[in-house]
């Protein structure tokens, strides 16, 4: 078998036949078709890029000058008196590798639980599954910075739009400059803002009653006063996240649609007799939105990134919050486990943006449907 | 000026450009002059900060959060020290440090962005796929987890971890300018003349993306400091010394938040802090206008 | 039977003494400068000049799609619809004018790359012309709108449920052209049709346009800067200059006998279908400024039969022959005769 191998004719031989057989030549088209459909393609991306940012995690922690690992082991032996064997077991059941294996094994391990959803055990907390703990915090972080990313989208689309389509007007200039002044000041420091003035100057607001995801004792639901409580509790979180994003959104939005104006496309509709309502949802603003969807990554990485701060300033229970509690407490697999999740939170939001994009824009799509003709 | 006229002039001084390009910004651009001059003003303010009050705030636990008044003409803190005095002496070493982290990463992004476009092939498709990694990745939540393993005390390794992290989108323009600049006439001039890869790049292509990079310099300021108060607000890098990120965090954790005398105390490094990068912003938006007039004409 | 005659006798379209001015930064550009010309029915006008003439600008304010800096100074534009109503479509806005559009007078424009929007197949964009103008019932706009796409050669079924960049530029235009007939107007305004195509497909795009003018009886005005191509499909040729008709006259006469010395130079500019290339010619110099209009004839710096009375008065729209204006204060003078041009002695091979 070897010395057929190396001969090259009979490995064009037996490339040829593997490409006969149904099964093969059928997984061959497959992946063709796969490198061509630009969905497949972009969700292969997004899993590449998980495993590189998983992959980096694991061997950053390992790597670093203060191995959390090792600290941890240490500290069992000096505080408990642990022998190293019983610490390293420990260890492994916490940080859900085992230390005295090979790097490359523990990284399969690593790997494989990851897989299974298993992100180790807190070590503030002994048996807890820090699944668990993040599966307690994730929803409120997903749901504000989730509702507050689609209402400044929204919002600032539409703002936008005004803007190109009032060019020169008061308002133009009025919004203009609030856009570049909200896109310029740093969203702790209008949350901070917001505290001090809504909270504490002007007393408008109860801000102490406003903290955490939602009041305690309040039975989950979709009751109407469960729904109000969480919006409640969100309201100030989702605000800074509006009022930070919104500008960028505004002044993209802005300069897109006046380039769209100036398309051919929209003169001719005015020609054809189409209603100003229809000409500027149809023509102008599905054709200025396109372009946006490449900054959708960035807004989220932005806000997600942000709630580590905002949620820290107004208290709300989310992962941003329970970020910086494990930091505080030196609590590595949660640390771990929480930037996982915040960076497969961002790599999502960009996949869902580019799904959307290519339901949105037909030369996309069917650019696949040709290429398979 | 642009990068529409091919080789840049380079027979006028460096002066004349100066100044006609500043005479041209405030006739065409108040509101990027008017950034221009408070960026100016405001980094001039914070470097001689120091030298103009050259004492720390003394603590004076009779003066514990006072109300404005002749002698603290912004009250003063928790432990009675003058809220101007740290205003005036806290931008300093936040300037540094941003300038520093800005500095490294356009220097990165530069010359990876230039190398990938010019030379392709592998070295093209690793820095992309390296870009883009570090693109998704959320800047911010790395920093915070990072701090938990490297001490942030010093300024330097601050300014080196955020600039590690802050390149990828200039290099991605830089990438792309330098490709479509690759193709234009005076590129293929000197490659005829036989002038090395390394001239090309550095004498002919990037003196024309000069507006561009300055730009981005500009934004990668903001951006460190974005970062940099935002570690020290947090309580992430050692609050020791004086600066806007760490008054923030004193406010805040002591309280100062919740006294109606102390709202200038909380609000002077708030202010300070935005209106810096307000002006950066409006700046570097006026050097966007310079490299690409299109976007002028309102 | 009568009242059809009647109807023929009336012009489609009437532009009276028509001034459109843009004010921008660099002062006020005089676009349009007294543009009067009749459309009979049936009739097909070309607007020859080059580019920077106002022929667009034209155009646009015939569908009253002018931009917003454009203003239009004086006169009128007046339709007559086939029930004999007439209006000025400078003093329509709003719904009216919505309705008018397209439904009165289509437009072609020069872009056929990307009149489409592309973002919807090109059914939906019929779809949405019909609705415009309140045709609900989806099977008849279907079936006119095949009949059409099949006077044009292309397969309805295919380029209906196709979106714009899947269809080539030369298609797009046919569909264009075809969709400017779903309303069945009685005018159409082609603004350079063929430009942004190749040679093979600008001839299809001519024959296409001829076949369907016989079949479906529309006027038309044929905005373009080439002579010969506007000639094949034009009944009357009008020669815009600096914002002004310069000559206009039925289709033979303007190219056997042209009275105006931009319509000869045009002329001189096409190389001949027999005979030498060396008597190709362009004309010397470039046409001026909208902003900065010579005072007297605004040919008079390009033209070689130039006197003092060209520089200061400007030359009105003279009765030149039968149905033949020209504005040249020496169009007596001008002749295709090689021997005029080697009087002013400004010939270039």
């Amino acid at each position: 078998m070897i010395e057929r191998l190396e001969s090259p004719a009979s490995w064009g031989q037996l490339v040829k036949g593997l490409v006969r057989r149904p099964v093969v030549s059928h997984a061959l088209r497959v992946i063709h078709r796969i490198s061509r459909a630009y969905v497949l393609r972009r969700s292969l991306k997004a899993i590449l890029t998980v495993w590189i940012v998983v992959t980096a995690t694991f061997f950053l922690v390992r790597l670093m000058p203060g191995n959390p690992v090792e600290v941890y082991i240490h500290t069992l032996i000096s505080q408990y008196g642990f022998t190293y064997d019983e610490a390293a077991n420990q260890a492994a059941s916490l940080f859900a590798f085992d230390p005295n294996q090979p790097l490359v094994l523990q990284y399969l391990d690593y790997v494989r639980s990851l897989v299974r959803g298993d992100l180790g055990q807190s070590l503030v907390s002994p048996g807890t599954p820090v699944s668990s703990i993040l599966l307690r915090y994730l929803p409120w972080t997903l749901f504000s910075a989730g509702l507050g990313l689609f209402c400044s989208f929204v919002l600032g689309l539409s703002l936008g739009m005004l803007m190109a389509y009032r060019r020169g007007s008061v308002i133009d200039h009025l919004l203009t400059a609030l856009g570049s002044f909200f896109q310029a000041v740093p969203n702790y420091l209008v949350a901070i803002v917001l505290i001090v003035f809504l909270g504490v100057q002007l007393g408008w607001l109860p801000v102490t009653k406003m903290r955490g995801a939602v009041s305690p004792g309040l039975q989950p639901g979709l009751t109407v006063a469960f729904v109000t409580d969480v919006l409640y509790h969100a309201a100030l979180p989702v605000l800074t996240y509006v009022l930070t994003t919104i500008g960028s959104w505004m002044l993209l939005m802005k300069s897109s649609t006046l380039s769209t104006l100036e398309e051919d496309y929209v003169t001719v509709a005015r020609a054809r007799g189409l209603s100003d309502g229809r000409i500027m949802r149809a023509y102008v603003g599905r054709n200025a939105v396109l372009p946006l969807f490449a900054q959708v990554a960035i807004a989220a990485g932005f806000v997600v990134g942000g709630s580590v701060v905002i949620e820290r300033i107004f208290v709300y229970e989310g992962i941003g919050f329970l970020l910086l509690d494990a930091i505080n407490r030196r609590d590595y697999p949660l640390m771990q486990a929480i930037f996982l999740v915040i960076t497969v939170s961002v790599i999502g939001a960009n996949l869902l943006a580019d799904l959307l994009y290519s339901r949105l824009d037909p030369r996309i799509r069917r650019q696949t449907a040709e290429g398979e003709r | 000026m642009s990068v529409q006229n091919g080789l840049p002039r380079r027979q006028r001084s460096v002066l004349g450009v100066v100044a006609a390009w500043l005479a041209d910004l405030f006739r065409h651009d108040k509101a990027g002059f008017l950034g221009l001059v408070s960026v100016v003003f405001f980094v001039g303010l914070a470097m001689l900060g120091p030298l103009i009050v050259p004492e720390p705030g003394k603590p004076d636990v009779t003066k514990i959060y006072q109300p404005p008044s002749l002698e603290h003409p912004l009250g003063t803190d928790y432990e009675g020290r003058d809220v101007l005095t740290q205003v005036l002496r806290g931008g300093r070493s936040i300037i540094l440090v941003a300038v520093l982290a800005a500095l490294l990463s356009t220097a990165i992004a530069i010359t990876f962005g230039s190398l990938a476009a010019y030379l392709g092939g592998t070295v093209d498709s690793v820095t992309g796929l390296v870009t883009d990694v570090i693109l998704t990745v959320p800047q911010f939540p790395l920093l915070v987890v990072l701090s938990a393993f490297v001490k942030l005390d010093r300024p330097w390794l601050l300014a080196l971890l955020i600039g590690l992290l802050s390149w990828p989108t200039l290099l991605r323009a830089v990438r792309a300018q330098v490709l479509s600049l690759k193709e234009r006439e005076y590129v293929e001039a000197a490659r005829a003349l036989g002038l090395s890869t390394f001239h090309i790049l550095f004498g002919e292509i990037l003196p024309n993306m000069a507006p561009y990079i300055v730009m981005s310099f500009t934004i990668g300021v903001t951006a460190a400091m974005y970062a940099q108060v935002g570690l020290y607000f947090l309580g992430l890098a050692p609050l020791a010394g004086e600066n806007w990120g760490i008054m923030l965090n004193l406010a805040w954790i002591r309280g100062a938040i919740f006294y109606k005398n102390s709202v200038l105390y909380i609000l002077a490094p708030v202010l300070a802090i935005a209106l810096l990068q307000l002006s950066l912003v409006t700046a570097a938006r006026s050097l966007e206008g310079l490299f690409n007039p299109r976007l002028r004409e309102s | 039977m009568i009242e059809v005659q009647q109807m023929l006798r009336e012009p489609v379209l009437s532009v009276r003494d028509l001034v459109i001015q843009y004010e921008g930064e660099g002062g006020i550009v005089h676009a349009v400068r007294g543009v009067h010309f009749d459309l009979m029915p049936y009739e097909s006008l070309a607007l020859i000049g080059e580019s920077g003439c106002g022929k667009t600008t034209l155009g646009l304010a015939l569908m009253g799609l002018l931009p917003k800096s454009a203003r239009i100074v004086a006169g009128q534009i007046l339709y007559r619809t086939r029930d004999g109503r007439v209006y000025d479509v400078v003093r329509l806005s709003g719904r009216e004018l919505r309705d008018f559009r397209w439904k009165e007078c289509a437009m072609v424009f020069q872009g056929a790359l990307n009149a489409f929007n592309p973002v919807l197949k090109i059914w939906d964009q019929v779809l949405d012309t019909a609705r415009a103008h309140g045709l609900r019932d989806r099977t008849r706009v279907r079936d006119q709108c095949e009949r059409l796409l099949r006077l044009v050669q292309l397969d309805p079924d295919r380029v209906l449920q196709s979106y714009p960049h899947e269809l080539s530029g030369g298609m797009r235009q046919r569909v264009m052209i075809a969709l400017s007939l779903l309303l069945e107007p009685r005018l159409v305004i082609y603004d350079e049709p063929t430009t942004a195509l190749d040679i093979l497909t600008q001839r299809a795009i001519i024959e296409v346009l001829r076949s369907l003018r016989q079949e479906l009886g529309f006027a038309m005005v044929f905005i373009s800067h080439d002579l010969p191509l506007a000639a094949e499909l034009a009944d009357r040729v009008a020669t815009m200059y600096a914002g002004r008709i310069v000559e206009l006259a039925p289709v033979r006469d303007l190219f056997y006998q042209p009275r105006h010395p931009y319509t000869r130079g045009l002329l001189f500019a096409v190389p001949p279908v027999s005979g030498p290339l060396t008597t190709v010619a362009s004309i010397p110099g470039s046409p001026p400024s909208l902003a900065t209009l010579p005072p007297g004839c605004s040919f008079a710096p390009r033209c070689e039969l130039v006197t003092d009375r060209c520089r200061s008065e400007d030359p009105p729209l003279y009765t030149v022959g039968a149905d033949h204006w020209s504005a040249c204060h020496h169009w007596s003078v001008v002749s295709l005769d090689r021997r005029t041009e080697r009087l002013g002695g400004s010939s270039h091979a």
